[in-house]
């Protein structure tokens, strides 16, 4: 059959129809941020309506095409003189189908009845195989055509004119969000520990879950019980990069990337950096068994003057420490 | 209608082919049922005694060779040999030809479930025998071709039924796909550096493993639905013109759809847009196929609840159907987001093996054996039974696997107010998920079960009938048509009477895809930026990546971090392209059961390193990463390394010269002072920088470092 030609007419009236809703959605997305969300009332009612233009366009399409078809056809039998066989319907006239059914059967499934299977059966058979000439299902041609508008309707948009966003920019924006969104939810807590003004904790709840974190997170390195091991000993009164909770805090937070200590801040919240380092002062004179030995300087508590914090009121830490730690 | 010949078909091939099937079946379902229960009981490793041949590392590719080219190989190869004499009324070509294809096809396998335990592997998934095998497998192929394209030119059918363009598009892909895969420079018999690096060794990659999942379980199998499915349910093809339309929108499409394994990757934007857009138009034509199949049931639906072999090609079709849907949808961004590095590609990829492939398989060989038996199947019951059990070992395999893949990637992602991350420490994640691992195994024991029942019952059916080996049949000799058209004839009819033109036209419809998209990455360089900083490795460090290839460590530790927020807090900064310039082979991986590595070195110290290999448990408590003792055991192995270096500077990698020369003098130097910075850190063992494991600690300290380095400005 040569009917082919014919049926190119089909995808690209489809592409006319993809380009137009296109550029709407396109047209819609573009507005002001302050109208951000009116636009996405007009991207979803243009889309809609888009949408039904299309199928309605596409039913339109379908039946100029069957036309055009039939025409053909015939145009072709009066000059070989041949007889064309009439289609073969897929619902029976008199048959008591109700409306939807009706409907399903001839423009959803379109399939010949079985009880008249034999009137489409290709005479050969392929050691005992027949073929039936079924019409395609029109769903599925539908469905065929809708992914591929959807194609070029996604190469547009990502590509060719429209604004989706490289994955790079992609990128970028998901962080500047997060980091704004972090900035506010931050800003209610003036006095977020950090290394200025965090202060060693000594009840014993914290001391627990510091004791926690510290067996999952540092005891692989610096021993179950401080001993050292990859890293150094926590139990003598050494320190590499400096003892009392402000100099433990931040190496913890910050890492000493040189001698393989990693930076915890993107891991750990501030307040269990805070548990985890009151833990490790805890330590101190602990002797516990397979010390390593001694390394960094003899570090006195009493030296620096900031570094009487346990004796400030460490009862109105708790009330920071957010409810989902609990 | 007077000159009637007789002529046999030749049923020995058929069968043989069958039983290799369903033997390698067994094996490979059995070694991924090992590596199952590696994941939950990380013992089953059985390496903390220095014993390094069956880590989850190095099965894993044996499991999947052993699935896609031993069982449903040797089922692509029954169902061709049967299917094809039928539709073409005459015998194979030549038997001998046949005899050949069979055993050298077995001894592709003997070779591969040998060389990768022992670890000689190119780590290109579905692609890691090593050359001298592919050279055999190539052979092979040739072997199949003739042997196919002969009977197909000395048939008694003018026309060509469907099943046959699905296995002419079949034959020339794979060998299209596996030949350009293969481009490579061998410089041992057991090693090779790929023509391509990076970004392109990926693309080349990717769209020859998606093609392989295309054109060796999907478009043979599809041929064979065509023949097995309407002599099962004796039931004419639903549409004709379905078959033409889904079969050439099928095989073009398939062929572009390869980047969407590379989301979010290093890859161009415009390559992974292509990617997802030609997934998603996949959708339809890969649909035709299993409408096709559903359809020609019409009728026959009643059986389908009596007749074991239409129950299985039943759930095998819907199968392909739901596998054919998953598939484009998690080419969309969003969803890849999600399910990429996770489990849910493992869910995906086996309800396609085990529904589509598997139920298929099975089958057909339900359906044939008491035909060349002469007899009936031996238990109706007993392969109903087989059938449930399969039907529910597909079920627990997949929805866990889904709940893992989802769980898991939702840990990832979390954040807590504070802007950290809920779950820093990648472990939990696993640990998480591990009772879904127990409850995948369960679902691949009950599928192996089913499978074993299968075997008996397949066994019994032939010792209670007689082996037909050649079966008579008669039809009469070709006569050639004229060559004007006949009127009225269906347009599609002219391209049946011709298979070289269908040949001809198969290869010009796939080769279009992997052109647009492999010709500009290879030679347009702007595609690939380039950074200043980023150099080849050294010696030692390429000596240590050739053991992270030969232990498998791609398996489950990716080396690509992508442009996500929750990843770059996690790993650090998002991969480039540039900086993969030096990677033969490209070693992204595909999954994540450990940790992305890219940004490892400098991470940890060398003693973690060092600890970790010998009991990740020490570092990690809980760790399912099997330990590596043998590497501080091993003798370091540098005698190939001036042929690496000469083969590396041969592909572009620019060593200066004669540094092939001083190279070994070069790693026995990094060797000393890794092993003596981990003997300043207590490490007493002798000779540590004659072993391995200073290799791979040098290599994981340089990944991804180079971007680090602050580029010396030249005025």
């Amino acid at each position: 059959m040569k009917s082919k030609k014919y049926t190119l007419v089909l995808p690209l009236v489809m592409l006319a129809v993809s380009g137009w809703s296109q550029a709407v959605q396109a047209a819609a997305t573009t507005a002001e941020p302050a109208a951000q969300q009116l636009s996405d009332i007009m991207t979803i009612i243009l889309t809609v309506a888009g949408s039904a233009l299309f199928i309605v366009a596409m039913i339109y399409v379908v039946k100029v095409n069957q036309f055009l078809y039939k025409k053909v056809l015939q145009l072709e039998a009066q000059k070989s003189g041949a007889v064309i066989p009439e289609e073969v319907p897929a619902v029976e006239a008199a048959a008591g189908d109700d409306f939807w059914t009706r409907m399903r059967k001839q423009y959803w499934e379109d399939a010949v009845p079985i009880e008249r299977e034999e009137e489409i059966t290709f005479h050969h058979a392929y050691d005992g195989i027949r073929e039936l000439d079924n019409r395609l299902p029109p769903w599925w041609v539908n469905l065929f055509f809708l992914t591929v508008v959807w194609a070029f309707g996604y190469m547009y948009y990502y590509h060719w004119g429209g604004d989706g966003l490289s994955s790079t920019e992609r990128y970028n924006l998901e962080v500047e969000t997060a980091k704004k969104e972090l900035a506010v939810a931050l800003a209610g807590r003036a006095n977020a520990v950090d290394e200025s003004n965090v202060t060693a904790l000594t009840d014993g709840s914290s001391l627990g879950e510091g004791e926690l974190i510290f067996k999952n997170t540092c005891a692989a390195c610096h021993g179950q019980q401080g001993e050292g091991g990859i890293g150094p000993n926590f139990a003598d009164e050494y320190w590499l990069h400096g003892g009392g909770i402000k100099n433990i805090f931040k190496t913890i937070k910050y890492g000493v990337p040189d001698k393989g200590m990693i930076s915890w801040q993107a891991q750990l919240k501030p307040t269990d950096m805070q548990k985890v380092a009151s833990y490790i002062l805890t330590l101190q004179g602990t002797n516990p068994p397979n010390q390593k030995a001694p390394q960094g300087e003899i570090w006195k508590e009493d030296e620096g003057a900031a570094q009487d914090s346990t004796s400030t009121a460490p009862e109105t830490l708790p009330a920071e420490v957010p409810a989902d730690t609990q | 209608m007077s000159n009637i010949q007789q002529f046999h078909y030749d049923n020995r091939i058929s069968r043989a082919f069958g039983m290799a099937s369903f033997i390698w079946g067994v094996v490979g379902m059995l070694v991924g049922l090992i590596l199952a229960l590696q994941l939950v009981f990380p013992s089953l490793n059985f390496s903390e005694n220095g014993f390094q041949y069956l880590t989850f590392g190095r099965l894993r590719p044996l499991h999947t060779n052993a699935v896609i080219f031993a069982f449903v190989g040797n089922g692509i190869f029954m169902g061709v040999y049967y299917s094809l004499q039928r539709l073409l009324k005459t015998r194979m070509w030549s038997d001998k030809l046949s005899w050949i294809h069979f055993w050298s096809w077995q001894v592709v396998i003997l070779c591969a479930a040998y060389t990768l335990p022992m670890g000689f592997t190119t780590s290109s998934e579905y692609a890691e025998l090593i050359w001298p095998i592919d050279l055999l497998i190539t052979l092979v192929w040739v072997v199949f071709g003739i042997n196919m394209f002969a009977t197909i030119l000395t048939r008694r059918e003018n026309h060509l039924y469907v099943a046959i363009w699905f296995y002419i598009a079949t034959w020339v892909t794979v060998a299209v796909l596996h030949i350009v895969r293969s481009f490579e420079l061998p410089v041992t018999l057991t090693q090779s550096y790929p023509l391509f690096s990076g970004v392109q060794d990926a693309l080349v990659q990717w769209w020859y493993g998606h093609n392989a999942v295309a054109f060796f379980l999907t478009t043979p199998y599809l041929g064979m639905m065509y023949y097995f499915l309407p002599k099962a349910a004796n039931r004419p093809v639903y549409s004709y013109k379905l078959s033409i339309i889904h079969f050439w929108a099928l095989i073009f499409i398939y062929i572009w759809a390869g980047p969407h394994h590379l989301l979010y990757s290093s890859m161009p934007d415009w390559v992974q847009s292509l990617g997802t857009v030609f997934s998603i138009m996949l959708i339809a034509p890969s649909w035709g196929g299993m409408l096709n199949g559903l359809l020609t049931l019409r009728g026959a639906w009643d059986r389908v609840r009596e007749d074991p072999v239409l129950k299985f090609m039943v759930v095998a079709v819907t199968a392909y159907g739901m596998a054919t849907f998953e598939g484009p949808m998690l080419s969309i961004k969003f969803f890849n987001a999600i399910s990429h590095f996770t489990d849910w590609t493992i869910a995906h990829v086996h309800v396609g093996a085990l529904g589509w492939n598997g139920f298929l398989t099975f089958g057909a060989l339900y359906w044939m054996w008491p035909r060349i038996y002469r007899t009936e199947l031996y238990s109706r019951q007993l392969a109903n039974v087989h059938f449930w059990l399969g039907t529910l070992g597909i079920v627990f395999y997949a929805v866990p696997m889904y709940w893992a893949g989802w769980t898991q990637a939702m840990m990832w992602k979390e954040f807590t107010p504070e802007g950290t991350l809920a779950w820093g420490n990648f472990l939990d994640t696993v640990l998480q998920i591990k009772p879904m691992y127990a409850i995948r195994a369960l679902g691949g024991t009950l599928f192996f079960v089913g499978v074993l029942l299968g075997v008996y019952n397949l066994f019994k059916t032939a010792q209670q009938g007689s082996f037909l080996a050649d079966e008579t049949a008669e039809a009469p000799a070709r006569e050639r048509l004229p060559a004007k058209t006949p009127a009225n004839e269906y347009w599609h009819r002219w391209i049946e009477r011709r298979p070289m033109q269908m040949l001809l036209w198969s290869t010009i419809l796939i080769a279009i895809g992997g052109i647009v998209q492999i010709i500009p990455m290879v030679f347009i360089e702007s595609q690939v930026p380039k950074i200043s900083t980023v150099q080849p490795y050294t010696p030692l460090e390429l000596t240590g990546r050739d053991i992270y290839i030969r232990e498998g460590c791609v398996g489950c530790h990716s080396q690509m971090i992508r442009p996500f927020r929750d990843e770059t807090v996690r790993y650090g900064e998002y991969s480039k392209s540039g900086e993969y310039i030096y990677d033969r082979p490209f070693l992204w991986g595909s999954k994540r059961t450990g940790p992305d590595l890219w940004r490892e070195g400098g991470r940890n110290p060398d003693l973690w390193h060092y600890n970790h290999m010998m009991d990740p448990t020490t570092t990690s408590p809980r760790s399912i990463m099997p330990p590596y003792p043998h590497l501080a055991e091993q003798e370091l192995d540098l005698s190939s390394l001036p042929d690496k270096i000469t083969a590396l500077r041969k592909l572009g990698t620019p060593y200066t010269r004669d540094f092939e020369k001083y190279a070994v003098a070069n790693a026995r130097e990094q060797a000393k002072t890794i092993a003596l910075h981990l003997a300043d850190q207590g490490v007493k063992d002798e000779g540590l920088e004659n072993k391995e494991i200073v290799a791979i600690i040098a290599y994981l300290q340089r990944l991804g470092t180079d971007i680090k380095v602050q580029p010396t400005v030249s005025e």
